[in-house]
């Protein structure tokens, strides 16, 4: 039974465009998430985002069901768009995090729920929202610090929930070499984290 | 098991996949060393609050970008394609014009390749003395040899002595009004000794 991405392309190619633009509804969250922790640039992961959509778009003819998972796909093609937009970047933008975790959107609403909740949920007193930020700030750098090559699975892995089978698809690396690299990534991050993860 | 080999199961640990006679190996040394276990303890917590990292949301404005953008990639496509149809429909479009139309052009045409041919014979007409023109033979020499325009006295020496006649010549033009004759295989060293030239 064919999964339902890929039904959802064999619908668009035979000319049903609602159906690509479910495919985006679909996966537009977790990809603009996936973009925007391996570039550190929210604003950046929109625009690549789009640039994954209208790529997937523009091959639709000779994707191939069964051959590769849509999922896979979607992720390998975003993935190198990634390392060319930081190759691009250069070494400028790699380490800038208040873009991604400081969004705007995000730290209003979070604001103004402290506000609102704050006796009722303990989570969300000033002092207890403050650390949680500033460790998702940590986790975010310390991400941002690693190596492509072991950021790139973890972030699959530890963000995206995608299974070490499909990792080693998307990036194309063997089963074994995929664990390795996830591993040793946890592990680094473990030493980054350390002062964060002993405090809170 | 050392630290360094329990280190490379952490991960499988975490995740419970590890096998019987591994998963064995590495409790008993987790339970007797304790920097294993403080490390492996810190790195339970540091993967638990990856784990809880914020979702990024896209922004509102993220899907009518993307139709936007989708709709003018559809144009350039259906451009591409509609160049191809305009193309064709102009052909066609011209073979159903009226056929006046066509008459004139036709007419056009005729009437200046006839002023050009006119033009061309007039110059003829000026010039009508015969001319030979003696030419290297590619085999013998590379280099270009000019044509050589020969007086009438010797043009006429040359059309009743013809001593290269066998081999030498090769082709005349047989226009009205100008005569060529080519000399082949002979070098212009020859012709100018033998032909007085």
């Amino acid at each position: 039974m064919p999964d339902l991405d890929d039904e959802l392309m064999e619908r668009y190619r035979a000319g049903d465009e609602d159906a690509f633009t479910l495919l985006v509804r679909r996966h537009q969250q977790p990809l603009v998430n996936f973009i925007a922790r391996f570039i550190n640039d929210r604003d950046g992961a929109e625009d690549l985002a789009q640039e994954t959509f209208i790529r997937i778009f523009k091959a639709s003819r000779r994707y191939q069901p069964g051959r590769a998972h849509f999922k896979t796909w979607m992720y390998h093609i975003a993935s190198n768009l990634c390392k060319n937009e930081l190759r691009n970047r250069g070494r400028r933008d790699r380490y800038r995090v208040d873009n991604v975790v400081d969004s705007s959107d995000e730290g209003d609403i979070e604001q103004i729920d402290l506000i609102e909740r704050a006796p009722a949920d303990v989570s969300f007193q000033p002092e207890v929202a403050l650390e949680r930020k500033e460790l998702h700030d940590a986790i975010q750098t310390a991400i941002a610090e690693l190596p492509e090559q072991y950021r790139v699975p973890l972030i699959l892995r530890d963000l995206q929930g995608l299974s070490y089978d499909e990792i080693s698809e998307t990036l194309e690396l063997r089963d074994g070499t995929t664990k390795s690299r996830i591993n040793r990534a946890r592990l680094m991050l473990k030493d980054k984290l350390k002062s964060f993860i002993s405090c809170s | 098991m050392n630290c360094l080999q329990a280190e490379e199961h952490f991960s499988a640990h975490f995740e419970d996949t590890l096998d019987y006679q591994v998963l064995r190996d590495f409790e008993a040394h987790l339970a007797e060393c304790e920097a294993c276990q403080s490390e492996y303890a810190g790195f339970q917590e540091s993967v638990k609050a990856i784990r809880q990292l914020p979702q990024i949301e896209p922004s509102h404005d993220f899907m009518p970008r993307l139709q936007q953008r989708l709709a003018e990639e559809r144009r350039e496509i259906g451009g591409v394609k509609g160049v191809a149809a305009t193309t064709w429909e102009r052909l066609q479009d011209i073979f159903h014009r009226p056929r006046w139309a066509f008459s004139g052009i036709v007419a056009l045409i005729l009437i200046a390749v006839g002023g050009y041919l006119y033009q061309e014979g007039s110059l003829f007409n000026q010039n009508s003395q015969p001319t030979v023109v003696v030419t290297s033979t590619p085999e013998r020499s590379q280099i270009a040899t000019p044509p050589v325009e020969l007086p009438v006295h010797v043009r006429r020496s040359v059309e009743d002595v013809n001593p290269f006649s066998p081999r030498g010549v090769i082709s005349t033009s047989r226009q009205p009004m100008q005569q060529h004759y080519i000399l082949k295989q002979v070098s212009y060293t020859n012709a100018s000794t033998r032909g007085g030239l």
